[in-house]
């Protein structure tokens, strides 16, 4: 490996700290919400926003850029952390988690700049992303979507309907990023309603499939440089992931999948992440 | 009357508003290289199978999956694309409702939604089939124009006017009408948002849509040989309401019959009693669905059984001017 290379990494990988920070502190001044899955998907969206997507924050409407659809919406607090930094939005929104009349409420509203979709109700994002792809192939213009799912949502039937259709129509520009975290609202996704074998389901369904580790950054990176992994074929990242990531209090538990950040809460979880460079 | 020109699609959609819509659809492309079509295993439903042939790479076939289609239609949208969604009246709303609200309604996108078989068309099919709640649903979408055409001419006209709109519009498909082209009346003046006056009259009132225009028109010219004068208008687009002819209505004849083949909560009805309740409280006849699953049967057949028709129409126009 390269410094320049390790450099990066690292880059990334305090990018990620400064977004799993901003999503306690969003919480925080709203009295609480979605840690879990915002924690769990805080290093793929930093490969996604400051190494990946192909974006113009100061032109958020580029009409070439990559668009990226956050199908987990209960973890907008992670996207506006990301849309913050990547400069789509003033940190000062950061603050307006939850208010009154603010652009950034729990999930994703399509009216701030550098989100593409509404999203919220699950089950929406793959068919709305195949939607941008299509758009992309009929123009022929060379924008690539990315849709990250959560891996609870998964158990809503129109995911099925989606992965059906955009493996039939060949969508190579289209990738899937599962966010398996593991828990769901009310407890643990194998024991609430299974997914395994969920490599085998998305193979069968005629889609081009990668394992990773959605916390080991290089990994991350290496599979959306890889990315399309066919040329016939929509892509699906499986990445394993840790339900609230690193506040050890909030990791892996059902409780914190949305629960309230009081100022010691707070306090202990910004001790625990450390700080950013 | 107007004298209108026939255009050849209208021999070609065989007066169904469904065969019309589709025609509208290769039209608009024809003018739009943004415009796809989006089917739901709907091609030969909408006609559209010489359009697939013609320019495969305009249609999209989502398969018997409408919340796919919904989604795929509204991510669409958000590149630039015009697409129009063709699919049955009872799944596209309800099936994909969610869809339909969030990614569509909510998201602001610019789809069009051809709902085809609405009402009772597909009578014999039984409830499942039916579309007798639609309008009550897409009423209540912000940013959403919802059109009832009253036949295949004005559907097309209904079709082809969504050009002019950014944001989603429902269009509402009947079946195949045995009665008078309507909308030749019209003619060729139509325009999203005012109601046609088809008759003039200054005792009563009848506000229609779709399939019940022709039996309005049947019951005004029945009435009038009894000296009746019944004003009769086609309230194609239920949102936005025609807010001015609803109220002049009820300013110059005093009396209102609804009819709609819906039910009579929600929908043309719905929309015209909330407006007057509040601006001009206006006696008023609702004619249209109860609150209750259809019978089985012929189309023409069912609606009589619920008194959508010529003679329940003008009986509620009688009764009101007792």
């Amino acid at each position: 490996m390269t410094s320049n290379y390790q450099a990066k990494i690292d880059g990334l990988r305090n990018d990620a700290l400064h977004i799993r920070r901003n999503v306690w502190r969003a919480l925080h001044g709203a009295g609480g919400g979605h840690m879990g899955g915002s924690s769990s998907a805080a290093d793929i969206l930093a490969a996604l926003y400051f190494h990946h997507l192909r974006l113009r924050p100061d032109e958020p409407d580029w009409p070439d850029r990559d668009r990226f659809v956050l199908s987990k919406g209960h973890a907008n607090a992670a996207l506006g952390a990301t849309l913050a930094r990547a400069g789509f939005i003033d940190d000062s929104v950061l603050d307006q988690f939850y208010a009154y009349q603010s652009p950034f409420g729990m999930h994703p509203d399509i009216k701030m700049a550098g989100v593409e979709m509404s999203t919220g109700g699950l089950g929406h994002g793959l068919s709305v992303a195949m939607g941008m792809a299509l758009g992309a192939r009929m123009q022929g213009k060379d924008f690539r979507t990315c849709v990250m799912i959560g891996d609870g949502e998964l158990q809503e039937g129109s995911n099925w309907e989606g992965a059906m259709a955009a493996a039939h129509m060949d969508l190579s520009n289209l990738t899937v990023i599962l966010d398996y975290n593991k828990i769901q609202q009310s407890g643990e996704v194998g024991q609430m309603m299974g997914l395994e074998p969920v490599v085998d389901k998305w193979r069968a369904f005629g889609w081009a499939v990668r394992e990773i580790d959605g916390h080991d950054m290089a990994a991350v990176v290496e599979a959306l440089d890889a990315l399309p992994f066919a040329n016939d074929e929509p892509s699906m990242i499986i990445a394993h992931t840790i339900k609230g990531k690193g506040v050890s209090f909030a990791e892996d538990s059902f409780l914190w999948h949305n629960n309230m950040v009081t100022d010691e809460v707070y306090e202990k979880a910004l001790a625990e992440l450390g700080e950013p460079s | 009357m107007n004298d209108v020109q026939q255009p050849e699609w209208v021999s070609k959609a065989e007066n169904q508003s469904r065969l019309a819509f589709g025609q509208a659809v290769g039209e608009l492309a024809g003018k739009d290289d943004k415009v796809v079509a989006i089917s739901a295993d709907t091609i030969d439903l909408f006609g559209l199978r010489g359009f697939l042939e013609a320019s495969p790479e305009r249609l999209i076939e989502a398969g018997i999956a409408e919340q796919s289609a919904m989604g795929i239609a509204s991510g669409l949208a958000t590149t630039g694309m015009r697409p129009i969604l063709c699919g049955y009246a009872p799944f596209i709303t309800t099936r994909s409702l969610e869809q339909l609200r969030n990614d569509v309604s909510y998201a602001n996108q610019r789809v069009v939604i051809g709902a085809a078989c609405s009402g009772i068309v597909l009578g014999m099919a039984g409830g499942t089939h039916h579309a007798v709640e639609d309008l009550a649903i897409m009423r209540n979408m912000p940013n959403m124009t919802v059109v009832v055409p009253a036949d295949a001419r004005q559907t097309w006209h209904a079709a082809m006017a969504t050009e002019d709109l950014y944001g989603p519009s429902y269009i509402r498909l009947g079946g195949k009408f045995e009665e008078t082209n309507v909308a030749d009346i019209a003619g060729n003046d139509f325009k999203l948002g005012k109601a046609d006056q088809l008759r003039t009259g200054d005792d009563v009132t009848v506000i229609a849509c779709g399939a019940l225009v022709a039996p309005a028109l049947a019951a005004a010219d029945a009435l009038a040989g009894d000296g009746v004068g019944v004003r009769v208008l086609n309230m194609h687009t239920i949102k936005p309401l025609d807010r001015d002819a609803v109220l002049a209505a009820s300013a110059e004849t005093g009396a209102i019959v609804t009819a709609e083949e819906h039910r009579t909560t929600g929908g043309l009805g719905g929309a015209v009693a909330e407006l007057l309740a509040q601006e001009k409280p206006t006696a008023m006849r609702m004619i249209g669905m109860p609150d209750e699953f259809c019978i089985i049967g012929p189309t023409v057949a069912v609606r009589e059984h619920y008194g959508m028709s010529q003679a329940a129409i003008a009986e509620a126009c009688r009764d009101l001017l007792k």
